[in-house]
């Protein structure tokens, strides 16, 4: 089974051969097509363990006795964990689903699953909220919540409405363990095309359907421009990131789990327009980040950043530069012909796979 | 004569110690409804989870309640599985060892960690609320025990020194 990884991670477009690549990772994330795993092999290190993986000490004790028993050869692979009340355990790793059958099997008969219990899904949450649903009411209501080593965890059941709004949540019926991954030097080849000289940026937008390595590439580029990048005689920016999901420098209790540059401020949780302006009025960066624009009021906030002089790189969801074009907001944007590049992820050949870079003016590939 | 000054001084220690109990709890009560004033202010401020907030609220306590605070959170802390309702109770089993509660007041208590961290803000602050008022009114009560039987313990036990030297003369 694992060669199915190997085979998908072999076509990986994410560089492998920054040096700083070998000091890596945290060891709980590894990357997420297999290279830690081949590397562990290669380099001889001792294999990972479960007890240094951070998003496992949140699990519920019997979904870890499950992990211990099935997965532990694949645990740098596994990059979703899916729990659906009555129904069974999931693993995604890559494209794969895997469950552990009830003889404590691993499986992709997802039918012979363990099935998940309401004491295996209250039990999570008492562990995940450390016992404290009111510390968590903002996270609640958006459905997520970040565990430390800034992985995310997903949330749905039944939504307590008050004033129209949906106030938190009740009766959970899911949980989903996303594993972060952070991969130091995924962003090598596209950053020659993001600075104008050695001194500017162009604003960017990186386009990608869901599970590319969007927030992966975009926290390499927030860390590599914060840090200064010296194959091209770049200095280090001031960098502001506008966090509003922590997904990106995957902040636990004030401290970013995920290595995001030394000049890098962040505004963790903070809706991106507000988040946007608050940066540039109180940090001063050159260069701002953030994840998935699309409302109207980031127009607003991407105009003001022009204005001083910022320089703005952002994500979006989307296949193809066209699909954007029917989005009110978003077309508006190209209109103005804001972004002076844009990237195009796909997972074609592996996650993170760059299919193609444009100049955001003629719309005609550079790469 | 030495003898007698001993069972003199013994009694009315023994008395002391007793009426130093009453003492201690409306000093309990009193710092009882302090820490909770400060878990309010962990919880609605910082929102900070109850494993730290108990363990924090625990050291800026008295000694008297500290048993309460730290013992419940180092239960959370030690175990994952275990809910605040109960390392709460393990909390109070270990402040009752130092002092002595009674059944009412140990209700109150307890009830108080039923809701523990199950809810939201709004929840948990009218939850603990309502326990400081009922500490407030134990804690009168106690005063008021306090002050009729401190003395009378006193008293009584110099008095029963006394007549142990009597008879013993």
């Amino acid at each position: 089974m694992a060669k199915v990884f190997f085979s998908n991670s072999s076509n990986s477009n994410y560089s492998n051969n920054n040096e700083q690549k070998s000091e890596e990772c945290h060891k709980d994330t590894g990357d997420s097509t297999g290279h830690n795993r081949a590397k562990n092999n290669g380099e001889g290190q001792a294999p990972l363990t479960v007890t240094s993986l951070s998003w496992f000490q949140v699990l519920a004790p019997s979904i870890q006795q499950l992990v211990v028993d099935g997965l532990q050869p694949y645990l740098s692979e596994i990059e979703e964990i899916r729990l659906r009340i009555k129904r069974p355990l999931l693993f995604r790793l890559g494209d794969l689903e895997l469950t552990v059958s009830k003889d404590r099997k691993i499986t992709r008969r997802l039918e012979e699953g363990q099935l998940v219990s309401r004491e295996d899904l209250d039990q999570t949450l008492q562990i995940l909220s450390q016992h404290s649903l009111y510390a968590w009411e903002d996270e609640f209501k958006n459905g997520y919540l970040t565990i430390p080593g800034g992985h995310r965890v997903g949330i749905v059941g039944r939504a307590v409405i008050a004033k129209g709004m949906v106030k938190t949540l009740k009766e959970i019926s899911g949980i989903n363990y996303r594993i972060g991954r952070q991969i130091l030097g995924c962003a090598d080849k596209v950053l020659p095309f993001l600075l104008k000289n050695n001194r500017q940026l162009y604003h960017t937008l990186l386009v990608s359907p869901p599970q590319c390595g969007k927030t992966t590439l975009l926290r390499d580029i927030a860390r590599q421009l914060s840090n200064g990048v010296e194959a091209f005689d770049f200095p280090g920016v001031n960098v502001g990131l506008v966090d509003e999901r922590s997904e990106i420098a995957g902040m636990y209790q004030g401290e970013p789990q995920f290595q995001i540059g030394m000049r890098t401020d962040v505004l963790d949780a903070c809706p991106k327009a507000q988040g946007m302006m608050m940066l540039i009025r109180s940090m001063s960066p050159q260069v701002l980040i953030t994840d998935e624009i699309g409302k109207h009021e980031d127009l607003e906030a991407m105009y003001q950043a022009l204005q001083a002089g910022v320089t703005v790189i952002t994500t979006v969801h989307g296949d193809n530069v066209n699909e954007l074009k029917q989005r009110p907001n978003l077309q508006t944007l190209l209109q103005w012909h804001f972004f002076e590049r844009i990237i195009i992820l796909s997972r074609r050949q592996g996650v993170g796979t760059i299919e193609k870079i444009l100049d955001g003016r003629t719309m005609e590939r550079v790469n | 004569m030495l003898g007698a000054i001993l069972i003199l001084l013994g009694c009315s220690y023994w008395g002391w110690k007793i009426s130093s109990l009453y003492r201690k709890r409306t000093e309990l009560f009193r710092f009882l409804q302090n820490g909770l004033t400060m878990l309010e202010a962990e919880i609605n401020y910082t929102a900070t989870p109850l494993p730290l907030a108990l363990e924090r609220v625990g050291r800026k306590s008295n000694r008297l309640c500290q048993a309460l605070f730290l013992q419940a959170a180092h239960i959370l802390q030690a175990q994952k599985t275990v809910s605040a309702g109960e390392a709460w109770q393990t909390g109070i089993a270990a402040l009752a060892a130092e002092v002595p509660l009674s059944k009412e007041e140990s209700e109150i208590l307890q009830l108080f960690g039923y809701s523990l961290g199950g809810s939201d803000k709004e929840e948990q602050l009218k939850n603990i609320a309502l326990t400081k008022k009922q500490l407030f009114i134990v804690q009168k009560k106690a005063e008021e025990e306090q002050g009729k039987k401190q003395k009378l313990c006193q008293y009584l036990s110099f008095c029963l020194g006394a007549v142990l030297v009597l008879l013993l003369i």
